[in-house]
């Protein structure tokens, strides 16, 4: 067992409502690329940042070299010999290269810096890895690929016995890929063990040794790669058996197209065209970074594009205030930074959208607000002994559901809903599933933007495939739908 | 969580309990200085203290709504000297022979006046601009239109005053006297506070303030015309401040280059005593023009 760089047994991590890592045991071999593949939410975030002491478990252990030796915080990570290459890059852009290498480890001398061994060896390292880069330039002026390899030699600097990179390539382009994968190999020659998380599985075929997969916040196996078959078997083990057991074909579909998008680009969207009826619930499903986010707030008038969306018969205007009058509402993906006042009242959130209805002449009825208030808790059933209560005393599933009031309320005739039950526990996604299909029954449109396959298919009538902002495929749920041609296809598979 | 327990306790809530603390902080301050100032407590002193510091509430109105956006309108000191000096310059008489400072272009005082708050609303629209439209930070922005309308005021007063050959009209609204010292300045400062008050609990307008500063990006996703909300309070602060330095100048019948220096900082801290929050929005409390009345007094008090 001396071999095993990582030992994780019966690991458990509990949040309010959500248990996200489920009796987790796994062992990680000595200088080897283990892979980490698994769904939005399976858990995967939460166990690195486990690992790196950003959370802390709430039961199971871990051995790091056969000792029980946890990292209490991220700074202690570093010192046992754990450095993490997070998405975001953490970089000091105003900084030069040099600057970034040393940055919170300084060699100081009665609080000035002092530029001796430390740079010079972390220099080295940077050299050896990527000769390319000149170590007095500005950080701020290099690509996003050339910041990630500043970060990894940082990471290689502080003698880090085991480098974890979460999604590294998400930013890079084919070349700079190719680079970085030559620099992992050599890593692993060096006697670093790389954890890699990735969603593109042809990376994973090319760089790991083993894989390990994970379904919702459970270890489903872990196994060499040469002992994986194909793709599709990789696909069958993260996915399991999901099927769409509670679709019920919707009857109340018209044929009246309400919004007809045509060939709209822009910085992440690739010719993107498609249409949706009266009463219909469209999905959009993709992996982090397909552009669901981007096609939302173009939909919107939030993010500019170019091309032609038409609504209602009329083009649609290119700004939020624009759309909501001609009959848009949007559910935003981030509920505390873009779709609630968290600050406000409940009463005050659910107004937000549609002032004009509880005024007269520019003067709020506050009696009239009230109402409304009280509907809307009543309607979606928001758990509250108040409407006065500030909503960032709410748990997330309410919060939600007062975003939702707050879009209700603005007689929108069709909702665009981002990722609507990101962050929020089972029984609340439960009852946000079923506003959904009430909405739709009352003749409502909805455009579903999720990355949780199974809440697309129990709730869409028709489905689409994004990927790197391309529609890859359209589906009409209910007709032969298999869930591993989807995460084939969304994985950047071909059809 | 905490305040939430306590409320329904029957507790003060948040807001009662800075209301009354800021009343305390005022009466301790008063008494503190009646102690060790000698003839401080004494009626004309009390009376002067309520009349007086009527500027530094209008500025208060519109700084305050801006701040709780989160923006800052530094400017509003030079605007003050500059809608006294442009009333002046146009309203003075056109005399051969005269000195130049005491010579302007003749015009009637109500033309003059409002000449006068339109250049000073061009201010505004010059910091919207820059705000809204070009995402600069409002403290720069403001400091950099303080030093313009600051800078055309001392061009038009010479780096001096412009006090001879002023219509009569020029000194009666600054003066008109009510009771005792207060005059009809007080009055409009406190009708302007109640329409603010108004404004800021009942209107749709200042709810739309509210949610620009609890929450910018949510506030645009909600549809509401951020840019062009943030431009309309620019004007109506620098309309503001162009209305304070009318009242000043006519008070002292004289548009001076010096005048309002400094106000921009005591508008502020007056609001800040009020309770908004630096960050746009609130916390811990709704910032209150009452609040900021009692504000008001105390740096009064303190000053």
């Amino acid at each position: 067992m001396k071999d095993n760089v990582l030992e994780i047994k019966n690991l458990v991590k509990d949040f309010p409502g959500v248990r996200a890592v489920n009796d987790v045991s796994f062992n990680i071999k000595k200088n080897t690329v283990h892979c980490l593949v698994g769904e939005n939410g399976a858990g995967k975030s939460t166990l690195i940042k486990i690992l790196t002491g950003a959370f802390t478990r709430t039961s199971g252990k871990i051995l790091l070299d056969g000792k029980e030796d946890v990292a209490k915080n991220p700074k202690d990570a570093n010192e046992k010999g754990i450095s993490t290459l997070f998405q975001e890059l953490n970089v000091v852009d105003q900084l030069t290269v040099e600057e970034n290498l040393t940055l919170g480890i300084e060699d100081t001398k009665l609080g000035f810096l002092l530029k001796t061994g430390k740079i010079r060896k972390i220099s080295e390292v940077l050299k050896n890895i990527d000769p390319s880069i000149n170590p007095k330039e500005r950080v701020g002026r290099l690509s996003v690929a050339q910041k990630q390899i500043i970060e990894i030699a940082k990471a290689v600097a502080s003698d880090a016995d085991i480098i974890i990179m979460d999604e590294p390539t998400a930013a890079l382009t084919e070349s700079e890929i190719e680079r970085l994968f030559k620099i992992i190999k050599k890593l692993r020659e060096q006697n670093v063990t790389v954890i890699y998380i990735s969603h593109r599985l042809d990376e994973i075929f090319e760089l790991g040794d083993y894989v390990t997969v994970m379904r919702d916040g459970r270890h489903i196996d872990t196994k060499p790669l040469s002992e994986v078959k194909d793709r599709m078997e990789l696909i069958k083990m993260m996915i399991g058996k999901t099927v769409m057991e509670s679709y019920v074909p919707c009857e109340s579909i018209c044929e009246d197209v309400l919004l007809d998008v045509r060939k709209v680009s822009n910085h992440k969207l690739k010719d993107v065209s498609f249409n949706v009826r009266k009463g219909e619930i469209v999905g959009f499903y993709g992996l982090v970074g397909a552009g669901k986010t981007e096609l939302a707030r173009a939909i919107f008038g939030a993010d500019k594009y170019s091309g032609s969306i038409e609504f209602n018969g009329a083009m649609l205007g290119n700004a939020p205030d624009k759309t909501i009058d001609a009959g848009i509402a949007f559910v935003p993906e981030e509920r505390r930074t873009q779709g609630l006042f968290t600050l406000l009242t409940i009463k005050q959130n659910i107004s937000a959208m549609n002032m004009e209805k509880v005024s007269r002449g520019g003067v709020i009825n506050s009696a009239r607000e009230k109402d409304v208030a009280r509907e809307y808790i009543e309607k979606l059933d928001i758990k509250t002994d108040t409407m006065d209560k500030e909503t960032a005393l709410l748990s997330g599933g309410n919060q939600q559901k007062v975003v939702f009031s707050k879009c209700l309320f603005a007689d929108a005739s069709l909702l665009i809903l981002d990722e609507p039950t990101r962050g929020i526990d089972v029984g609340a996604k439960a009852e946000i599933y079923q506003i959904i299909r009430d909405l739709a029954k009352e003749g409502k449109s909805i455009i579903f933007f999720s990355s949780e396959l199974p809440e697309i298919l129990n709730s869409c009538d028709r489905i689409f495939l994004l990927y790197e902002g391309e529609l890859r495929a359209e589906m009409i749920n209910g007709e032969c739908i298999d869930s591993q041609e989807i995460i084939h296809i969304c994985t950047g598979g071909v059809c | 969580m905490d305040r939430i327990s306590k409320n329904k306790k029957g507790k003060m809530s948040n807001e009662s309990f800075i209301n009354i603390s800021m009343f305390v902080v005022l009466l301790v301050a008063f008494a503190l200085a009646s102690i060790f100032i000698p003839r401080y407590f004494s009626v004309p002193i009390v009376l002067n203290l309520l009349a007086n510091n009527w500027y530094i509430i209008i500025l208060g109105i519109g700084v305050t709504f801006l701040l709780i956006t989160g923006h800052f309108d530094m400017s509003v000191g030079g605007v003050i000297a500059m809608s006294g000096a442009i009333t002046a310059y146009l309203c003075q008489t056109q005399q051969e022979g005269f000195s130049e400072l005491a010579t302007g272009l003749g015009m009637s005082y109500g033309l003059s006046v409002a000449l006068a708050l339109l250049a000073c609303m061009a201010i505004g629209a010059i910091n919207a601009f820059f705000i809204a439209k070009l995402k600069v930070a409002s403290i720069i922005v403001t400091l950099g239109t303080m030093s313009v309308a600051r800078g055309i005021a001392k061009v038009i007063t010479k780096g001096a005053q412009r006090s001879a050959g002023l219509p009569d009209e020029f000194g009666v609204i600054g003066n008109v006297s009510l009771i005792g010292p207060i005059k009809i300045a007080v009055v409009i400062a406190f009708v302007l506070v109640l329409i603010a008050l108004f404004i800021e609990k009942k209107t749709v307008f200042g709810r739309k303030t509210y949610y620009i500063g609890a929450n910018r990006a949510a506030a645009w996703l909600s549809g509401i015309k951020v840019g062009r909300h943030i431009t309309t309070l620019y004007l109506l602060s620098s309309l503001l401040a162009g209305i304070t330095g009318i009242l000043l100048a006519s008070e002292s019948r004289a548009a001076v280059s010096m005048r309002g220096e400094g106000f921009e900082f005591s508008a502020l801290v007056v609001t800040l005593l009020g309770g908004t929050s630096v960050d746009g929005g609130y916390r811990g409390g709704r910032p209150d023009p009452r609040r900021r009345r009692f504000g008001g007094h105390q740096h009064a008090v303190a000053a």
